[in-house]
């Protein structure tokens, strides 16, 4: 990374460190929705845009994963064991959903999961024994670790925040080792990484199954965000807006998910005023940026600072005038 | 075996339904590519228009043709030129997210100016219950029927049997070819928009006296295109009209014998199934892949 | 001397087309062999039937001696076998550098280690070395997608070496580079050649390429052998020149 690129990332860390510390309970509530939606998208990302999978399952995972600590927190268990079995059983179902993307691709792999999700859904919504049924499961509680508890807004925002930090790091790490090199491959050109030794299919299993514990590691601190969790939260709404997110931010750049979903958390709230409208400009908003920057917010970001920086410091090498003047 | 027949025909008759949006999906997908996520809420808005003009005075057949005239102004041709034409330089993703916001707003749009709550709408024909083997069956069954297979009929002429049709399918085969060949390539395309329109407006008007216009309707419409078209053949009109009748049967039977609850499970895991193991549908050819 | 690879009676049927009709050969240790052959005489299927893209319909394909019909590119790969592409595929968002590294990654250690070793598979030093030998030294930061066509194809062979391989089979590299960069790529590969004792199939429709290049060549023509010989022997060779001139 760049030492603009670290500036930037801790200029950000410190700004979402301290900027809820002034704001009111429901705006802290708002950054806590943000965490959430951030680690998702952030799966998502790494399916979606690194690997280049299309998924309309991620709000499932969430779900997936915000029922299993629910359900085992009320059952007794500690939450560190509920937050990382929500991750692990999403891993191995997001396995089993990687098989239909060796098989097919594009708009075919974008059904299958979109009919996952309407599934997943289902199940939510029948198994009563099990989940509640159209009524959800009510009294998630807040967890506290040594005497420390987050049952206050601030203090489940401060270790809703610490979690995401943590998962951004691993997740960086990972797309910094030689897999996130595979993953590109894998996105970019299947046959030619295959002829080159690259197990494509492990990588692609990979892919969605690390990408879908995202997922379900957001749907375990959503819980207990919540304290109240029912079907329609995870319906093919969800998966929907976290795939919008993804692109909006800007697909396959590390920190498009996190500018998406900060979008998607404060549209609502800035366009309060024009009421039930927001969300067609939202919408209107996305069609916007398809036709005129597909590659997102933060590709926008890059494209802006490249040419600063083109400016500044002309081209000495023949290739890049050609590039730049074509 | 009475609620058998009862069951089958009003399968029968969503399922039509169900195969108009999905022929419309599946003609989109052949000739531009398009794989429009807002299927489901082009059949929910045509209602809306029409009675929004039943609302200004006018009556039920002149509503029937302005909402017509709309849809194609609307669903065809802006859809086309606004839309479509500007996403699908940047590929098939773009679009897919497009179509997903424009499903989105067009869902918004009629839950803000029209309202929430689910609208009547006027049945095209009155209402009265045949009887045939002890089954009770609806005239709207029969009329839904016989309008949704005139119109698929209607349609298969159109591609078959006239010198428009060979060219629209010329088109939908191979764009580049048929351009040599001096078919109007970019005409032929928009044509399929407006046929989509079309279709989808004629499926708004046989659907919504059955499950009222309201605006969350698009959803289940949706899906239920998206699967009928994917199981009889992504490539396939014919395939298209298959997976319609079967979808709409599937989901009646299993309603009744299987679980209500879960009546919509059974078209999704033959959906994954017939992805995974025969992922050109029923009907459709296999797409060569090339190294 | 030892064959590297041995083709058995490699048949290849699509529906009722037969693209390859009982093929026999090997490629002796350290050899550059030809293959050369009419448009649509099969040469691509056999290719793609050696290397894992295609199943073979009947026959076996052996690689010192071991039996790998069936086996998956990816696993032949790390036995030592690699390809370049008759079309150009290099990975275009990653830079010519990280196209190399990424070549070479598999290779070192087990997916899991390499999770957990260095971002680079400790693979710079050797990707520096190859883009030096492919002269492509000040293009190391760009991104692939930004090369020239002859640039890309010579990328897409330094790739192709990277990890060291056994036997390399090259589909068309001369298809579409101009003639400066088709002398320089024939150099480059005469020198790896030489200098690593490394064994070549190529597949070309470019005659003097191959003429200048190979010790032997295969002539195939409807799916089947018709001629094998030293670039001498096939010129002359009356039937070869019947089976280009009939078509």
């Amino acid at each position: 990374m760049s030492r603009l690129g670290v500036i930037a990332v801790v200029a950000a860390t410190a700004f979402f460190a301290i900027v809820p510390l002034f704001l009111k309970p429901y705006g802290i509530y708002l950054s806590s929705t943000w965490v959430v939606l951030s680690i998702a998208a952030m799966g998502l990302n790494l399916t979606l845009g690194y690997a280049g999978q299309v998924s309309l399952a991620q709000g499932a995972f969430v779900g997936i994963g915000a029922y299993t600590a629910a359900l085992m927190m009320h059952a007794g268990v500690p939450y560190p064991i509920c937050f990382v079995s929500a991750g692990l059983i999403c891993f191995a179902i997001g396995w089993v959903l990687g098989y239909p993307a060796l098989r097919v691709q594009h708009h075919y792999l974008a059904f299958v999961t979109l009919a996952f999700t309407a599934l997943v859904f289902l199940v939510f919504r029948n198994e009563e024994w099990l989940t509640g049924g159209t009524y959800g499961l009510s009294g998630i509680a807040r967890p506290s670790f040594f005497g420390w508890s987050t049952k206050g807004a601030l203090s489940f925002y401060y270790f809703s925040f610490g979690i995401m930090v943590v998962l951004t790091a691993a997740t960086w790490w990972m797309l910094h080792s030689p897999w996130g090199r595979a993953f590109v491959a894998l996105r970019e050109n299947p046959i030619r990484a295959l002829s080159l030794g690259l197990d494509t299919r492990r990588y692609t299993l990979m892919a969605f199954a690390i990408g879908s514990s995202l997922g379900g590691l957001a749907g375990a601190v959503f819980a207990p965000l919540v304290q109240y969790i029912e079907p329609l939260s995870f319906a093919l709404d969800l998966s929907l807006n976290l795939l919008l997110m993804v692109i909006v931010g800007g697909s396959g750049y590390f920190f498009g998910p996190f500018v998406g979903a900060l979008i998607a958390v404060l549209l609502p709230e800035w366009l309060r005023f024009i009421q039930g409208y927001y969300l067609v400009c939202y919408a209107i908003l996305v069609m916007l940026m398809m036709a005129f920057c597909p590659f997102g917010i933060v590709g926008l970001l890059e494209r802006g600072i490249k040419l600063v920086i083109f400016k500044r410091n002309p081209p000495q090498s023949k290739l890049q005038s050609e590039s730049a003047n074509p | 075996m009475a609620t058998f027949i009862q069951l089958l025909v009003s399968g029968l008759a969503t399922g039509a339904i169900y195969a108009l949006a999905a022929v419309g999906f599946t003609l989109l997908w052949q000739t531009s590519q398009t794989i429009n996520f807002a299927q489901g809420e082009f059949v929910m808005v045509p209602a809306f228009f029409i009675l929004e003009a039943m609302y200004l005075g006018a009556p039920f057949w002149l509503a029937i043709l302005i909402g017509i005239a709309l849809s194609l102004l609307l669903l065809g041709l802006t859809f086309k030129f606004i839309i479509v034409d500007p996403m699908i330089k940047h590929g098939v993703l773009p679009l897919v997210i497009s179509t997903i916001a424009l499903s989105l707003f067009m869902k918004e749009m009629v839950k803000n100016l029209y309202s929430a709550n689910a609208q009547p709408f006027p049945s095209l024909v009155a209402s009265y219950d045949f009887h045939f083997f002890g089954a009770v069956i609806s005239s709207q069954s029969l009329a839904v029927l016989a309008v949704a297979i005139s119109a698929v009929m209607a349609l298969h002429f159109l591609l078959h049997k006239t010198r428009l049709g060979r060219a629209m399918q010329a088109t939908a085969q191979n764009p580049t070819l048929a351009g040599i060949l001096g078919i109007p390539v970019r005409r032929m395309v928009l044509y399929t928009f407006l046929i989509n329109a079309v279709l989808c407006a004629i499926a708004s008007i046989l659907i919504s006296p059955i499950y009222l216009a309201k605006f969350i309707n698009g959803e289940t419409l949706g899906i239920a295109a998206f699967l009928a078209a994917i199981i009889g053949g992504f490539n396939q009109v014919r395939g298209a009209i298959l997976g319609g009748f079967l979808i709409g049967i599937l989901d009646n039977l299993s309603a009744a014998y299987i679980s209500s609850t879960y009546r919509s499970a059974p078209p999704l895991l033959i959906l994954i199934v017939i992805i995974m193991w025969r992922p050109q549908g029923l009907l459709g050819r296999v797409e060569e892949r090339t190294v | 001397m030892s064959s590297v690879l041995e083709v058995t009676n490699l048949r290849k049927q699509f529906g009722g087309i037969i693209a390859v009709d009982g093929v026999s050969f090997d490629v002796r240790d350290g050899e550059i062999l030809g293959i050369i052959g009419p448009n649509g005489s099969g040469k691509s299927t056999l290719f793609n039937c050696v290397l894992g893209q295609l199943r073979p319909s009947e026959g076996e394909v052996r690689i010192d001696g071991r039996q790998t019909t069936g086996f998956r590119p990816c696993d032949l790969n790390r036995l030592g076998v690699s390809r370049t592409f008759q079309l150009l595929q290099v990975f275009p968002q990653l830079s010519v550098r990280d196209n190399l590294i990424l070549a070479g990654q598999e290779h070192q250690g087990t997916m899991y280690s390499r999770l957990f070793g260095r971002s680079d598979a400790g693979l710079t030093d050797a990707a520096a070395q190859m883009i030096d030998f492919f002269r492509l030294s000040h293009l190391a930061d760009e991104m692939a997608g930004s090369l020239s066509y002859g640039q890309q194809k010579l990328l897409d062979a330094a790739m192709a070496f990277m990890a060291g391989p056994r036997l390399v089979l090259l589909d068309e590299p001369a298809g579409g580079v101009n003639l400066t960069m088709l002398g320089q790529l024939r150099e480059r590969l005469q020198t790896y050649h030489a200098e690593r004792k490394a064994t070549f199939v190529v597949i070309e429709h470019q005659m003097e390429f191959v003429m200048a290049l190979c010790t032997r060549v295969l002539v195939l023509a409807e799916g089947k052998l018709i001629a094998e010989g030293t670039p001498r022997d096939i010129r002359n060779n009356p039937v070869v020149i019947e089976a280009y001139l009939g078509h």
